[in-house]
């Protein structure tokens, strides 16, 4: 499976980047491809590119503020969560995209 | 009740607002912390030839500080109506300073400058040739208008009697009740490490530094500033007690954690303290504790006159810089020492970075998650 997605928290320098890390963590241990968008107080960074989403079966969205161009993600299966819940539960988080998915 | 709570998300919204004050608040907060601390004043306008550098540093910091509630109104109302609610949240935001009702007025206008801005989006309904008409006009002027008129005729007056009302509680607080309630303040902003319980906390004591009263957003700072401190300090007194209670990566953590502290930067100790959370949480927690009783009660409830900025905020204390230094010290000590000794050893070999299985892992909390 494919898998698109942004973290962002509010501060933007710490939580933001812990988000990534699990989700890609969690993501590679179940064999899947993945891609994380981060929008932190530097800005945006490693950003998704028009061809990233379409190709992407699922998005998570693992944000607590609004983000910028979420309008990109029209059309597809979003999935939203705090950063939180991605930091605690990526690996649970992950299984929850198979089964939205259906993949 | 619960639904709509969840639809109108106030939290998210005034995050999203946080999110943009913090890099200003920073920025300004040091610009008049060094205009200060040579002994500038801020002033009301700058007069060719009639300032010096460090007076023109305090003016640069103070009005971008002041402009606190216009920024907060901003995004909020950005966040719930998107670039149409800009617009009418600057409206609220300069409404609120200009009848008094500060960063508590800000916020309310914020909310409602954005949701007016999206009601109009949604209800107003124009014929096809007026569209251009839209986002120039229609949405800025009657979002703006109406909610600056809310603004200053219904919700204004009695934020301000509200602001005044809990400004002189607060200033008339004598010795116990200071203690008290810098002991809540230093262990409400440090128990979530910089997350939302901190900036809610953050966001009610800058709300009183914008009545003048200083003391509890030092307190809270101070706390940010010492605890990353703390955990570096932790990993000495361990040494001491013979524990081994740091892998490789945690001590590679606290190379970062701890200078970020002593800039007011607290973040940089999560991911040690999210390796042990209720540990962690119950020495900051003890630590931030001690550090607000102190710094409230020996300083009389006023502090700092900068919102930020770790040790440089000493300096802006005047002649209370001391007990500031003793607030910081105390707080070091405590979480230091009290997490040297709760946290366990950790297991020989540990320096191992060991991937965590789905297993030992929080359940999903589903309420969490929606689906699109």
């Amino acid at each position: 499976m494919k898998i698109v997605g942004v973290t962002a928290c509010t501060i933007g320098i710490a939580h933001t980047y812990l988000a990534q890390q699990k989700l890609e963590d969690a993501a590679k241990a179940a064999g899947d491809d993945i891609k994380i968008e981060t929008q932190g107080t530097i800005g945006i960074e490693n950003a998704l590119t028009a061809e990233d989403i379409k190709q992407a079966d699922v998005v998570i969205l693992a944000i607590d503020i609004k983000i910028a161009d979420e309008e990109r993600f029209k059309g597809k299966k979003v999935v939203k969560v705090s950063t939180e819940t991605a930091i605690k539960s990526p690996n649970k988080l992950i299984a929850k995209l198979h089964e939205i998915s259906g993949k | 009740m619960k639904q709509f709570m969840k639809k109108a998300n106030f939290k998210g919204h005034l995050l999203t607002a946080i999110s943009y004050m913090i890099p200003i608040v920073c920025g300004a907060g040091f610009i008049i912390a060094i205009g200060m601390a040579f002994g500038g004043k801020a002033q009301d306008s700058l007069v060719m030839g009639k300032f010096d550098f460090f007076q023109a540093l305090a003016t640069l910091g103070g009005k971008a500080l002041g402009l606190l509630p216009v920024i907060i109104a901003t995004g909020i109302a950005f966040s719930i109506a998107g670039k149409p609610g800009i617009a009418p949240g600057f409206v609220t935001g300069l409404a609120a300073v200009a009848i008094s009702a500060g960063f508590i007025g800000g916020i309310i206008g914020g909310y409602i400058g954005g949701w007016l801005a999206f009601a109009v989006l949604r209800y107003v309904k124009v014929p096809s040739w007026a569209k251009g008409l839209m986002p120039t006009l229609i949405v800025p002027f009657l979002a703006s208008l109406l909610s600056g008129l809310i603004m200053v005729y219904i919700v204004g007056t009695p934020v301000a009697w509200f602001t005044t009302w809990l400004t002189n509680l607060l200033t008339s607080m004598n010795g116990t009740s200071n203690l008290i309630f810098g002991g809540v303040l230093g262990a409400l902003s440090i128990v979530d490490f910089g997350g939302p319980i901190n900036k809610t906390a953050f966001a009610f004591a800058l709300t009183l530094q914008a009545q003048g009263i200083n003391g509890p957003v030092t307190a809270l700072q101070l706390t940010n500033t010492a605890t990353p401190i703390g955990f570096g300090f932790a990993y000495l007194v361990a040494k001491l007690l013979r524990k081994r209670i740091y892998t490789h990566e945690e001590v590679e953590t606290l190379k970062s954690a701890v200078p970020m502290g002593v800039v007011n930067i607290v973040e940089g100790s999560i991911p040690i303290v999210m390796n042990d959370l209720v540990r962690g949480i119950v020495a900051a927690g003890l630590g931030g504790m001690c550090e607000g009783a102190i710094l409230m009660s020996l300083s009389d409830g006023k502090g700092a006159t900068v919102p930020f900025g770790g040790f440089l905020m000493l300096p802006t204390m005047g002649a209370k810089w001391w007990v500031g230094l003793l607030a910081i010290a105390a707080n070091i000590l405590v979480t230091g020492i009290v997490y040297a000794l709760i946290k366990k050893n950790i297991p020989e070999g540990a320096d191992e970075p060991v991937a965590a299985g789905a297993e030992d892992e929080e359940d999903l909390n589903l309420d969490d998650i929606q689906v699109m």
